[in-house]
């Protein structure tokens, strides 16, 4: 059975953290969110997260740079940009750095969940070869 | 460090240049006779005749010639002013429509946010509708609340589209005088977004009652916008402090827009106001906002000059001639929803 997967949302667009919190709990994620990227950091040191959904652009600490440091704190965490069509250069970007795949907004829920489950296969596979690794066999 | 001023020089124009060359040529034939009258009085008339009648024979032929030399050059330097206008015009133009296609951008972009949370709660209604106790309270406390803040997310989207529907309305010439400070507050309200992630403070002082400028809105607006983007371009890695102030004073109305950015050196403040010339890389910066400003603010028959700190600012400081009151421009008191107060950008995380 596999475990649900950890979600982290990062947008400073409140009500849309919380209803999009609300309905990928309904379809079996556990998912917190944060509306800023000192709030994200933070936690991301505290827990362990599967995926991050990161806006581009936040004010004080944007999108780019809670990326960059997200990283370093949980290197495996993949991490899906969120960005309006003006900044879609800043999560190109972010793919460049890192990031492991972008989303426009508005976002369709399925295309959402879809690139979600896409990037924590992506990341358990990750992690079993860093097991295997290891343990390297007698 | 040292503060350095900027002055922009005033636009060459043909008839202050060819006045002193026309002038030294009629002063030129006076001037010898009085040359020969002395040279009389001292070496008597054979000796001064000797020496002048050549000399004044060839300043004779090279007024002669010189005249109509000087015409022609007067009139490719007015054919050179004029196209020089027609050019100034042109990019004015370019650089509206720019600023219009970024008004646009920057609404749509402000229109995600509000779309997206509309999507949301339009998909939570049909994840509950789905999942089957439509009846309970709960289920219904949360269709209800996901409506208002649809509701809430239009309005806020109005709003937002507003602000085009306004660019555009002000973008129509206008002949009448210009309320600064009321232009002033349109165009901020219209990087207040940007100001916010940039996380720069505004600071207002725009007295009321101040004195309208004659004419020119649109063109004043790019203006405003020029000089306001810039200083955002100066403190957008480090956040900062963007002051608009307003003043009657004595020539006219002056308007100091200030930053708290990294300044501009002693080197480069000469050559701010030439076209093309830009610290910008080639895909931010044309170097033409500042000629653009100087030529507008000259045609209004005003001037624009700068004060710097390398690492502590810049303020740049436009003065524009007051346009008499009389009863047909006394500004005209309305309720202008589009004259909001912009608020302060939280500074600290």
């Amino acid at each position: 059975m596999t475990r649900p997967i950890r979600l982290l949302i990062v947008d400073d667009e409140k009500r849309l953290v919380e209803t999009l919190s609300k309905r990928l709990t309904a379809r079996g994620l556990y998912v917190e969110g944060v509306h800023s990227g000192s709030e994200a950091l933070a936690l991301a040191q505290a827990k362990p997260f599967d995926v991050a959904l990161l806006d581009v652009r936040m004010p004080v600490m944007d999108g780019i740079t809670v990326l960059r440091e997200i990283k370093k704190i949980q290197p495996l965490l993949q991490v899906i940009m969120l960005s309006g069509n003006a900044s879609i250069n800043a999560a190109v970007e972010g793919m460049r750095l890192g990031a492991v795949e972008y989303l426009l907004k508005p976002a369709n829920i399925e295309d959402v969940l879809a690139k979600i489950e896409e990037a924590f296969n992506k990341k358990r596979l990750q992690e079993e070869r860093q097991a295997a690794q290891r343990e390297p066999g007698d | 460090m040292a503060r350095t001023r900027g002055r922009a020089r005033g636009l060459w124009e043909p008839s202050r240049l060819l006045k002193r060359t026309i002038l030294a040529l009629l002063l030129t034939p006076p001037a010898c006779l009085m040359l020969f009258a002395l040279a009389v009085l001292f070496w008597g008339p054979h000796r001064s005749a000797a020496f002048f009648i050549p000399l004044v024979t060839a300043l004779a032929l090279s007024t002669a010639l010189g005249w109509p030399l000087a015409a022609k050059l007067r009139r490719q330097l007015t054919a050179l002013a004029r196209q020089r206008d027609a050019f100034y015009e042109e990019l004015l133009r370019l650089s509206k429509a720019a600023s219009l296609g970024e008004v646009a951008s920057s609404i749509a972009h402000d229109l995600n946010n509000p779309l997206a949370i509309m999507r949301e709660e339009a998909g939570w209604i049909q994840d509950l509708m789905k999942g089957g106790d439509l009846q309970g309270a709960h289920t219904q406390a949360e269709i209800a609340n996901s409506l208002q803040q649809i509701d809430i997310q239009i309005e806020r989207s109005r709003e937002i589209t507003r602000r085009l529907l306004q660019w555009g309305r002000d973008s129509a010439p206008q002949t009448q005088s210009v309320d600064v400070n009321l232009l002033l507050n349109k165009t901020l309200y219209l990087l207040e977004s940007e100001l916010q992630t940039a996380s720069v403070n505004v600071v207002k002082d725009l007295p009321p009652g101040l004195a309208q400028v004659r004419g020119g809105a649109p063109e004043l607006r790019q203006v405003f916008l020029n000089l306001m983007k810039n200083a955002l371009d100066a403190m957008k890695d480090r956040g900062g402090t963007l002051t608009l102030v307003t003043r009657s004073e004595a020539d006219g109305v002056k308007i100091e827009i200030t930053d708290t950015g990294q300044g501009i050196p002693a080197a480069a403040i000469e050559h701010i106001f030439e076209p093309f010339f830009t610290t910008k890389p080639a895909s931010e910066g044309t170097g033409l906002g500042l000629p653009i400003s100087r030529w507008i603010v000259e045609k209004l028959g005003g001037r624009i000059e700068v004060e710097s700190r390398e690492g502590m600012g810049t303020s740049f400081q436009v003065t524009l001639p007051a346009q008499p009151i009389t009863p047909s421009t006394a500004p005209k008191v309305r309720n202008d929803p589009s004259v909001v107060e912009v608020a302060k950008a939280s500074p600290g995380g």
